[in-house]
């Protein structure tokens, strides 16, 4: 049984990380992008929905809980905005998603303790909830795609200098009494080429005692489309090398034909098996989920599985969002009470 | 009172208009009237069109917000077509304007409908009636529509753009093809064909740039045309049975494009649009000292007007409103069955609906907005989307373009990752437009034209991760037909 669930039981039921947004909240970060409201204004509304999301996880029966993200625009921003270094030459944006156009002109100096503030954020999301909660961060490779790189001969050396201010950023987060921590890599399936890199850069971040690490790879979620096609058979052989614990993958939207995989490498760690299509509002039936589910547990055990939906909620209108996540939890209870007592 | 010239650019040049005379007249007849004129508002449009729903000045009441209603008077906007001022008793319009504002019961107009929101109006029926009934009217006009579109032909079977846009396609295939990502299946999809033209010259383009180049894209081209009328796919298929089992024809309503086309989801290389968002129904909406109002409208018939028709179709006034909702339930044919007393054959009732068409006006008023989050534009878009547009800069009255929209946010889901949607149409491209001009309704032979929001189909497109670009016809500069197109965002 791995360590999540020890502290959570069979088949535990998580998210990604983000979680819906509301059209009145995009509007309001819109509003401080235009200099209608200020940062503090706009500090205390993102924790108003926070407390919000994790009672909405709550009241839906999620077992590990994230804070939704809410503070962050987008998957790539939040965090190149904060790691020294990197150059961000015009803030304002006509859309809170759209990206900044980051670049990096000279080598990035190695971390100096300040961190970059995910650890005080953990901080307010977990006197929240006696849940546990699961802090994701976007990895060095995906981050790295979107700078403008005129500082290094090698590309590689600005991911793993990314990966060394993740590092420390998670260690940070391990000290404010994080358990579990997540590596999104959301731009690794359009460079599976780079697979080595993207290896080698989270086996940086995930140096980190005392952490249960999530690897979470899928073709993109970007305006709630695929950004990549494809298969996921160039994460094999060498995600055996990464030091993480459990795999998290999208299976919903894409068919579960790459389940196969798991069986064929040999993949004995944890699967979050993304059972929840994030891209549609679409809400999946208990029956549907729960076929997802049984399918997968022919190629894994129930020990090894995590329900999760495919990829972050933040593209879901909330009450889809809502509903989404009571279907797959009443799903994962159904096929719990299937298996009897582990 | 506010008086706001919107067709600035004809009071200078060579020949500056000479809006003067009028103005005075308008504001001598309003200043002898009892009405606050702290509360009214002169809006002045070139209305370009030869025939359009206005007339040459017209009242519209700006309602109070409904907590406001018992304690706040409506204000009103004097609405002047200033081409056709020069020949109008302006006085005596506005005189009779502020009569009947204070006794509506005196009014010369007969209505057709309740107050309703832009896209509810029957003109949108009227619309779609011409296109169902297309050839009942042509044989009437004696000339196809596409002889009564401005220039006599659509933009649309221009060969050197054609050939662009396939050369380019070539080049996406290509590079997929070297690495292994190509689909068995290229779809390419056309979204109101007209009379086939486009589609032929497409595709007999692309039968001879596909021969002279290395690879055999033709074999894999599907070619799907969808338009809402069954009489114009059929017509268009004729122009292109010569490819065979190349060309789909489907019946697609452009508005709700999912509906038809949704398993092409992520597979459309490329969709073609001509003409088509122009011709959707839309709401209006305006921003007035402030406050964000929808534009309600209530389609009527000038009492004259009104009579002439009843007198010539042996009908009293008062039964012409159910004559016309008959005529848009039941088309011409039909029509002249139920009512034979009235139209003794399809050529009168196809007559007497053109000369209703002709007489058809809107009346116009403001409602506000109780909060756009709670006006649905579409199916999956709310009012907040226009936010930007209606705060951007002073008062401003802006097209919500709902049925373009809608079209456009459903058919963007349809494009390959690296396919694209070209569009060709009369595209607004700033903003800053709708306060320098009039771009709609008008009337083209028996069809509603607006100009098209592309500031905010940009918006639209962003939100969605499609970067849209507006640019000028290329190979026409000067028209006011303009190039957009939306591709995926990096």
């Amino acid at each position: 049984m791995s360590d999540t669930n020890r502290h959570t039981g069979m088949l535990p039921t998580t998210v990604i990380g983000s979680y819906a947004v509301p059209e009145w909240l995009g509007q309001l970060r819109n509003d401080y992008y235009q200099r209608r409201i200020s940062q503090k204004y706009l500090n205390e509304i993102h924790e108003m929905a926070i407390k919000a999301a994790i009672l909405d996880q709550e009241r839906a029966g999620i077992d590990i809980f994230s804070d939704g993200e809410l503070r962050r625009d987008n998957d790539i921003d939040y965090l190149l905005a904060r790691i020294p270094g990197v150059t961000i030459a015009h803030r304002a944006k006509a859309d809170y998603l759209d990206y900044y156009n980051a670049e990096v002109s000279r080598p990035l100096p190695e971390p100096d303790g300040q961190g970059l503030g995910l650890a005080e954020e953990f901080r307010f999301a977990s006197q929240l909830t006696d849940r546990p909660v699961k802090v994701s961060i976007t990895g060095p490779f995906s981050l790295s795609r979107r700078i403008t790189d005129t500082a290094y001969s090698d590309p590689a050396e600005l991911v793993r200098a990314l990966a060394r201010h993740l590092n420390a950023e998670a260690r940070d987060l391990a000290a404010a009494g994080a358990r579990l921590l997540q590596i999104d890599e959301p731009f690794l399936a359009g460079y599976p080429d780079q697979i080595g890199l993207a290896v080698e850069a989270i086996n940086i971040v995930t140096d980190v005692p005392g952490v249960s690490w999530v690897l979470h790879v899928c073709y993109g979620n970007r305006y709630a489309r695929p950004l990549w096609q494809g298969h996921y058979d160039f994460l094999f052989p060498a995600v055996h090398e990464t030091k993480v614990d459990r795999l998290a993958l999208e299976f919903a939207r894409k068919g579960d034909e790459d389940l196969r995989l798991l069986r064929q490498h040999k993949w004995d760690r944890g699967l979050g098996l993304g059972v929840i299509d994030v891209k549609t509002d679409q809400v999946e039936s208990r029956d549907l989920v729960a076929a997802r589910i049984s399918r997968a547990l022919r190629y894994v055990t129930p020990e090894q599985l995590v329900i999760n939906p495919d990829c972050g909620l933040r593209h879901l209108a909330p009450e889809a969002a809502r509903e989404k996540l009571a279907s797959m939890v009443a799903a994962t209870a159904q096929i719990r009470a299937e298996l009897g007592p582990g | 009172m506010r008086i706001e010239i919107r067709p600035v650019s004809r009071l200078r040049g060579p020949e500056p208009v000479e809006f003067t005379d009028s103005l005075a007249s308008i504001v001598e007849s309003l200043s002898a009237s009892d009405i606050d004129l702290s509360q009214v508002r002169v809006t002045c449009d070139w209305i370009q069109y030869r025939s359009s729903f206005r007339e040459v000045a017209d009242l519209r009441v700006v309602l109070p917000a409904a907590a406001h209603a018992d304690t706040t008077e409506p204000g009103i906007e004097l609405a002047v077509d200033l081409r056709r001022c020069a020949d109008a008793d302006l006085r005596a319009l506005v005189t009779g304007l502020l009569a009947e504002n204070a006794s509506p019961a005196s009014s010369a107009r007969l209505s057709l409908e309740p107050w309703v929101t832009g896209t509810a109006s029957c003109i949108w029926r009227f619309n779609s009636l011409y296109w169902q009934a297309l050839s009942a009217w042509e044989q009437a006009t004696g000339r196809e529509y596409e002889r009564s579109l401005p220039g006599g032909k659509s933009d649309a079977s221009n060969v050197e753009a054609v050939r662009e846009l396939i050369l380019e396609l070539f080049k996406v295939w290509d590079d997929l093809d070297a690495r292994d990502a190509l689909p068995a299946e290229l779809y390419v999809v056309e979204l109101g064909v007209g009379n086939g033209s486009q589609a032929r010259t497409w595709l007999d383009e692309f039968v001879a740039l596909s021969n002279a180049h290395s690879r055999d894209y033709y074999r894999r081209l599907h070619y799907l045309m969808g338009d809402y009328s069954p009489h114009v796919l059929n017509r268009a298929r004729q122009a292109v049975a010569h490819h065979g089992d190349h060309v789909n024809a489907l019946v697609v309503d452009a508005t709700h494009p999912a509906i038809s086309l949704g398993f092409l989801r992520g597979k459309a290389f490329l969709v073609y649009i001509s003409n088509v968002y122009d011709n959707l129904p839309t709401d209006e909406v305006a921003r007035v000292s402030g406050r964000a109002y929808q534009v309600e409208v209530r389609a009527f018939l000038p009492m004259g007007a009104a009579r002439r028709i009843a007198r010539r179709y042996g009908a009293p006034v008062r039964k012409l409103p159910d004559l016309v909702e008959k005529l848009l339930r039941l088309g011409p044919e039909l029509l002249c069955d139920v009512f034979p007393q009235h139209f003794g054959e399809p050529a009168r009732a196809v007559a007497f609906w053109q000369q209703v068409w002709a007489a058809l006006r809107l009346q116009e008023r403001y409602v506000p907005f109780e909060g756009l989050d709670l006006y649905q534009i579409g199916p999956a878009l709310t009012g907040e989307t226009l936010r930007a547009q209606l705060e951007s800069d002073g008062d401003i009255r802006i097209h919500v373009n709902n049925g373009a929209l809608s079209s456009f946010a459903e058919t963007l889901p349809l494009l390959h990752p690296f396919g694209r949607l070209q569009c060709h149409d009369l595209f607004v491209t700033d903003v800053r437009d709708y306060r320098r001009g009039f771009h709609g309704p008008g009337k083209y032979d028996g069809s509603v034209v607006n100009w098209v929001n592309g500031p905010l189909l940009r918006h639209v497109g962003r939100r969605g991760g499609f970067d849209v670009r507006i640019s000028p016809f290329r190979q026409r500069p000067s028209a006011n037909v303009k190039t957009l197109t939306a591709g995926v965002r990096e």
